[in-house]
């Protein structure tokens, strides 16, 4: 401890923060969380699915906004997306020297991370098509309304779509097919994800885990 | 020590995340209301505060964002600080132990002695008897110039104190 460790505490600077900043800990579970939720558990379409959909609305946005005023290492220009650099970081998982060290995501990480926005931005905007745009608020008081007796909040929805008739259907069809496959992808990425932390975890003999979850606790 | 260090300012951090997190929420079911009843007409004083509304809370979004990460910054500098200080103290006593001439088992047990465990504990720590270890500090106050372990220990504390203590 006295002397061998001379920068202990600033040699961290070149490794990922430890732990992550709150912001990206808690939206990455949310995020995780909604995901798992709405893709395997909850019934499709449903109150709760589509209640769960949209707090992933508004965890996404802010973690987006987190992505422009954040501190360095949640910021996007510290992970630009750069499918090259992913590439030859994988190649050295599997190379005698090992992965190098980065500040925030790993070029690979990097590519997930923005895959897997681009299916969750996939998923909510088809979701909100095949829903309408309605909060699950309007959506039961609509229900509710119907229950009671009054179609009149039908008829409005029916007036304002009447150009489409079959095309309309048709291109519904298209709709939920694409929300399905955006969250069939998603939950395979989010396993090829799972699988890299442990692959990576073990290349750089760290566990990569404990960071986004309370940070290790490695000042001693 | 380090656990009670790291958790300072954290948790208020942790806390002003989740808020964060929950305004986004707020805002997405309250803005997509607004955006229906806009586009059912525009114009009416109802419309125009769900606007007006939005907008306050789309901006106390990036509000409590840059409050947080002036947060996390805070801690990071306060960590670096204390890192430093408890590098800077680590190598004032590895540069006394030198002077002193310790053999690398008497700079063990000397650290472990500053550290306040007794006798018997640093005899566990290290798998040796207690009787060697009463040695080896005998031998380490010794060849520091002091008759016990509360001396040995004021050394570095006065090291410390040398510049910031207080005139009496």
């Amino acid at each position: 401890m006295a002397g061998p460790h001379p920068e202990n505490g600033n040699g961290g600077a070149i490794a990922p923060p430890d732990p992550w900043d709150p912001l990206v800990r808690f939206s990455h579970w949310g995020i995780a969380a909604a995901v798992i939720a709405n893709g395997l558990l909850t019934k499709p379409g449903g109150t709760l699915h589509v209640w769960i959909g949209w707090v992933a609305i508004g965890i996404l946005a802010a973690r987006l906004v987190w992505g422009l005023v954040g501190p360095a290492e949640a910021r996007f220009s510290a992970f630009p997306p750069d499918p090259r650099a992913a590439i030859s970081h994988v190649l050295s998982l599997f190379r005698p020297g090992g992965p190098r060290e980065h500040p925030s995501h790993n070029p690979a990480a990097a590519m997930m991370v923005y895959a897997l926005w681009l299916c969750l931005v996939v998923v909510i905007g088809t979701g909100l098509v095949m829903t309408d745009a309605k909060s699950p608020l309007q959506i039961s008081q609509e229900r509710a309304a119907v229950a009671a007796g009054d179609w009149s909040v039908l008829v409005n929805d029916d007036g304002e779509s009447e150009g489409g008739g079959e095309d309309h259907d048709e291109s519904g069809e298209l709709v939920k097919e694409v929300h399905e496959v955006a969250a069939n992808l998603m939950l395979i990425l989010a396993l090829v994800h799972v699988a890299g932390v442990a692959v990576e975890s073990r290349a750089l003999r760290r566990n990569l885990v404990h960071p986004m979850l309370l940070g290790s606790g490695k000042g001693r | 020590m380090t656990e009670t260090t790291r958790g300072n300012g954290r948790t208020p951090a942790a806390a002003l995340a989740a808020f964060v997190l929950v305004q986004g929420i707020a805002a997405a079911f309250f803005i997509s209301d607004a955006a229906h009843d806009l586009s059912h007409g525009f114009g009416n004083m109802e419309s125009l505060s769900e606007l007006f509304i939005s907008l306050v809370l789309v901006a106390g979004i990036f509000l409590a964002s840059w409050q947080l990460r002036r947060m996390i910054s805070e801690i990071k500098d306060k960590d670096r600080a204390l890192a430093v200080a408890r590098g800077n103290f680590a190598r004032v006593i590895a540069t006394q132990f030198t002077d002193w001439g310790l053999t690398p088992a008497e700079r063990d047990v000397g650290l472990f002695a500053l550290k306040g465990l007794d006798v018997a504990e640093i005899a566990a720590l290290r798998g040796a008897a207690t009787g060697t270890v009463r040695a080896q500090l005998a031998r380490i106050y010794a060849k520091a110039g002091v008759s016990n372990r509360a001396q040995f220990a004021a050394f570095f504390v006065e090291e410390l104190l040398a510049d910031g203590a207080p005139d009496t």
